[in-house]
């Protein structure tokens, strides 16, 4: 609020000096500011800032618009932000001395391109202000006053029809920027304003010409009393509006013109022409210049001058001669024009922002939209996934488990309610020994501290399930390692998968029971037969025709070679189920070679060969019952492919087996209770004949069951076509290998390797 | 050679017959038989044989058991015992030779050579 002061109370005051200007504190919010001046009683067009009483700055409502069409944050903004300073003023001191007259006064405003001057104290206190508007009316009723005398003759003038007129024409005027401004719609603005200055000057025309960049232009708003013709929509030739025109009038020209056909007028004869089409007699014409803003969004785009358009008043019945007020009022009106396209402009500019926002917008709701369908797309997949993986585990008929480092579950299967009676929600975090019953744990402790410590695990065991009955299961603990880029692996767990094998268990017993009774069954009448035949073939319980004689051979070795058959089925059978047990302990090759040597030497006599056995001290880790089988096999093939008079040779030499590490040591039972242990190093035993060979191509697939280098072996030379194939298994479960080198004429010879024996010393 | 009297337990009249003949046929030997192991513990005890020739399966009482009741009774513990056995299997026959029989021998065996197991089985003469 400024300062009351003495000067206040004259007449003058009121007239020329608004006491009242709006102020507002330099920090106020421009939302506020603008606020504040749209509820101003006298629609003020400027506002100042007061800092401490003193005056800091001053904002138009052009300033305001400017900021607020430059900056995206306007609302952020403070006055302080907008105002200009330093602010021109006048002193009371200057009022009364210097600028006492209108004209230095009014000069001021034209030196400084201002229109509005604050009034200040000795003290800077703001006490008033000049609106040049005002001025500009008072200079119209007294052009030759001074402030002094206008001072001294206010009071007659107040009391004048001229005073009361311009009165009413201040009240019209603020009538008319009122109505302008109740539209933010520029073409309603403009209509508005063509009708009220019509009205006003009560002009024949009235109408607003818009300037086009290349020249030419348009009425684009029109009033018009009858009968004259309308201008609206004719489009003017550049010829018309020439460019040194476009020039004078973007400066400010006013043009007005009382009679077109005075030769004073200065229009060009054949404008006159041009324009009678329309009835014209008399033109006023005011500049619509308007502050162009080409980057709106773009902070502080400088602002030029830009000959908009043109406000033109047309007198038709009569030439007409302009007053100054009409000259002021049509100028005035011109500049709400100008603000109302800075409105124009800037409503245009947020609209377009608002778009482009709701675009934005749209597209990112679009793009939620978007995310939310495949979120729930990727929850269904995942939830139909883990229903799947659910109903696939809850339905295999094995328990499925996961434990963790402390041996505590944290996932069960169905299964081990239906098994066992325990729920996976009872079961979990519960720990195996808990679950499972201290008993049970004691069993299978070894096997769950050899998971947790990265091993894969399997065994079998005998389990109650929940009806009481023990079922025989099969177990198999899968480590759960995770590998980290820079740590070392780290066991997390376990995964526990139990098979009931209870009935694979009841099928082996089954078969077990059924080759117990085979063997038996089998035998026992083989036995008779056989025992018979070999009685019977000795003559010695009687002489037979020579043809019965032939036929009892035929017979005997028939029924030798079913025992065979028999005897090597069955063999081959335990040693294929794991029936058998090798129990392994030192022994030595020798002893070993002699045995089977020993056993073949009768056989090899019939035959007219020789068993040469080259045999050293060797100790080896073996069962040496299998490895004399093993042995009396290959001597025996030897025996029935060789000719007569030839060698066998039996030989055993250290080996040393790179593939054989010791940790591919043979399963053998170890029976020894001495220093001695299986050694990474292998005893290499050889079975030489001279017979007639067997072709390569034959070389691997002999040791296959049923096999034989010629199929009618088995009936030529009585062969199982299993021996080589039980020597196999035998050398296999040693943890050796057997293979066999020939050429074919010269003989073959078979080898086979067994673990030497490492004598620990204590 | 001293003629040998020995007892053949198997519930299989062909084999007692065969088993018989051979012993005979190759050393002379008398034998009695016996069908099952109830009534060959009862021969061993009225006749004393030289040695048994024991079936391991036999209905009723099996082999073994009829082995280890004769090893409880004093009066047929001295009788040595060889199993006569259609079971093959290495592991078996040392289960059986653990149990403190005097041999193992196999079926289908050899007629002709069966005198001569038993003799070489129980240090025999021949």
């Amino acid at each position: 609020m400024p300062h009351h002061h003495e000067a206040c109370d004259s007449p003058f005051w009121s007239t020329l000096v608004d006491t009242q200007p709006l102020t507002a504190s330099s920090q106020l919010m421009v939302t506020n500011v603008l606020t504040r001046m749209a509820s101003h009683p006298a629609q003020a067009n400027c506002i100042f800032a007061i800092h401490r009483r003193k005056l800091v700055g001053i904002a138009t409502l052009q300033d305001l618009m400017r900021a607020i069409a430059q900056n995206n944050q306007w609302q952020q903004m403070r006055l302080s932000q907008v105002i200009s300073r330093p602010v021109i003023t006048v002193s009371l001191a200057e009022l009364q001395t210097e600028l006492n007259t209108i004209g230095p006064l009014l000069k001021r405003f034209v030196d400084h391109q201002i229109s509005y001057l604050p009034v200040v104290d000795d003290h800077n206190h703001l006490v008033g202000l000049i609106d040049e508007s005002r001025l500009l009316q008072l200079t119209h009723s007294l052009p030759s006053a001074t402030i002094t005398s206008a001072v001294a003759s206010l009071p007659s003038l107040s009391q004048s029809d001229e005073l009361h007129r311009q009165h009413q024409r201040a009240q019209l005027f603020a009538e008319i920027t009122f109505k302008i401004r109740q539209s933010l719609q520029l073409k309603t603005i403009l209509q508005t304003t063509v009708n009220e200055v019509q009205r006003l000057l009560k002009a024949d025309r009235v109408l607003i010409y818009q300037v086009l960049s290349d020249g030419t232009g348009k009425p684009i708003s029109e009033a018009v009393v009858p009968p004259y013709p309308a201008i609206l929509g004719y489009s003017f030739p550049e010829e018309v509006f020439p460019k040194e025109y476009q020039t004078l009038y973007a400066e400010g020209r006013v043009q007005a013109i009382a009679d077109v056909h005075a030769p004073e007028s200065g229009l060009a004869e054949c404008l006159v022409e041009f324009i009678e089409q329309w009835g014209i007699q008399s033109k006023l014409i005011v500049p619509i210049v308007h502050p162009l803003n080409t980057e709106l969004s773009v902070g502080d785009a400088p602002l030029r001058n830009h000959l908009w358009g043109l406000l033109i008043a047309h007198q038709c019945r009569s030439p007409r001669r302009w007053s100054d007020f009409e000259l002021e009022l049509m100028q005035q009106l011109a500049d709400q024009i100008s603000i109302a396209l800075s409105h124009g402009q800037m409503l245009e500019y947020l609209e377009e922002r608002v778009e482009l926002r709701t675009v934005e917008l749209t597209q990112a709701n679009h793009a939620l939209k978007q995310e939310v369908q495949e979120r729930k797309q990727v929850e269904i997949a995942l939830r139909q996934s883990e229903e799947q993986l659910r109903l696939i585990t809850n339905n295999l008929p094995v328990l499925i488990a996961y434990v963790d480092r402390n041996q505590r579950y944290r996932f069960n299967n169905q299964a081990y309610d239906y098994w066992l009676g325990q729920s996976p929600a009872t079961i979990y975090n519960k720990s195996i020994k808990t679950v499972m019953g201290a008993a049970y744990y004691k069993n299978i402790r070894a096997h769950i501290e050899a998971a947790l410590a990265g091993n894969q695990v399997a065994y079998e065991s005998e389990l109650a399930f929940k009806d009481g009955r023990c079922h025989s299961v099969n177990v198999v603990y899968i480590p759960h390692v995770e590998t980290t880029r820079n740590a070392s692996p780290k066991i997390k767990g376990f995964f526990a998968l139990t098979t009931d094998i209870s009935d694979r268990k009841a099928i082996e017993r089954m078969k077990d029971e059924f080759i117990a009774v085979v063997s038996h069954e089998l035998r026992t009448p083989l036995t008779s037969i056989h025992g018979s035949l070999k009685l019977m073939a000795t003559g010695r319980l009687g002489r037979l025709s020579e043809e019965g004689q032939q036929m009892l051979e035929v017979a005997d070795e028939n029924t030798d070679r079913l025992v065979r058959l028999v005897n090597n089925v069955l063999d081959l059978q335990r040693i294929e189920s794991g029936e058998v047990t090798m129990e392994a302990h030192a022994c030595d090759a020798s002893d070993v070679m002699e045995q089977a040597t020993e056993s073949m030497q009768a056989i090899a006599q019939q035959h007219d060969l020789e068993i040469k056995n080259q045999s050293v001290p060797l100790l080896i880790w073996a069962d040496p019952d299998y490895i004399v089988q093993t042995l009396t096999n290959l001597i025996g093939n030897a025996i029935k492919f060789s000719a007569p008079g030839n060698v066998i040779c039996l030989s055993v030499c250290p080996h040393h087996d790179p593939v054989l590490s010791s940790n591919q040591l043979p399963e053998l039972v170890d029976v020894t209770t001495s220093h001695c242990s299986p050694s990474a190093a292998m005893a290499l035993f050889c079975v030489q004949d001279h017979g007639q060979g067997i072709p390569s191509d034959k070389l691997d697939s002999i040791f296959d069951r049923f096999q034989q280098v010629d199929s009618s072996d088995s009936r030529k030379k009585g062969g199982t076509g299993l021996g080589l194939t039980i020597c196999r298994k035998i050398v296999e479960q040693h943890g050796g290998k057997i293979w066999a080198e020939s050429q074919k004429g010269e003989g073959s010879r078979f080898y086979f390797t067994v673990p030497l024996c490492h004598r620990v010393s204590t | 050679m001293n003629s040998k009297r020995l007892l053949i337990v198997d519930d299989e009249e062909s084999i007692q017959k065969v088993v018989s003949l051979s012993l005979k046929m190759e050393a002379n030997w008398n034998t009695i038989t016996a069908s099952s192991g109830q009534e060959g513990i009862r021969q061993a005890e009225i006749h004393q044989p030289d040695a048994i020739l024991l079936d391991v399966m036999m209905p009723e009482i099996d082999g073994i058991a009829t082995f280890e009741a004769l090893h409880r009774n004093p009066k047929t513990k001295p009788i040595p015992v060889i199993l006569l056995t259609a079971k093959t299997q290495t592991s078996e026959k040392r289960l059986f030779q653990k149990l403190g029989v005097a041999g193992v021998i196999t079926k289908p065996f050899n007629p002709l050579t069966l005198a001569s197991q038993i003799v070489e089985l129980l240090n025999w003469s021949l």
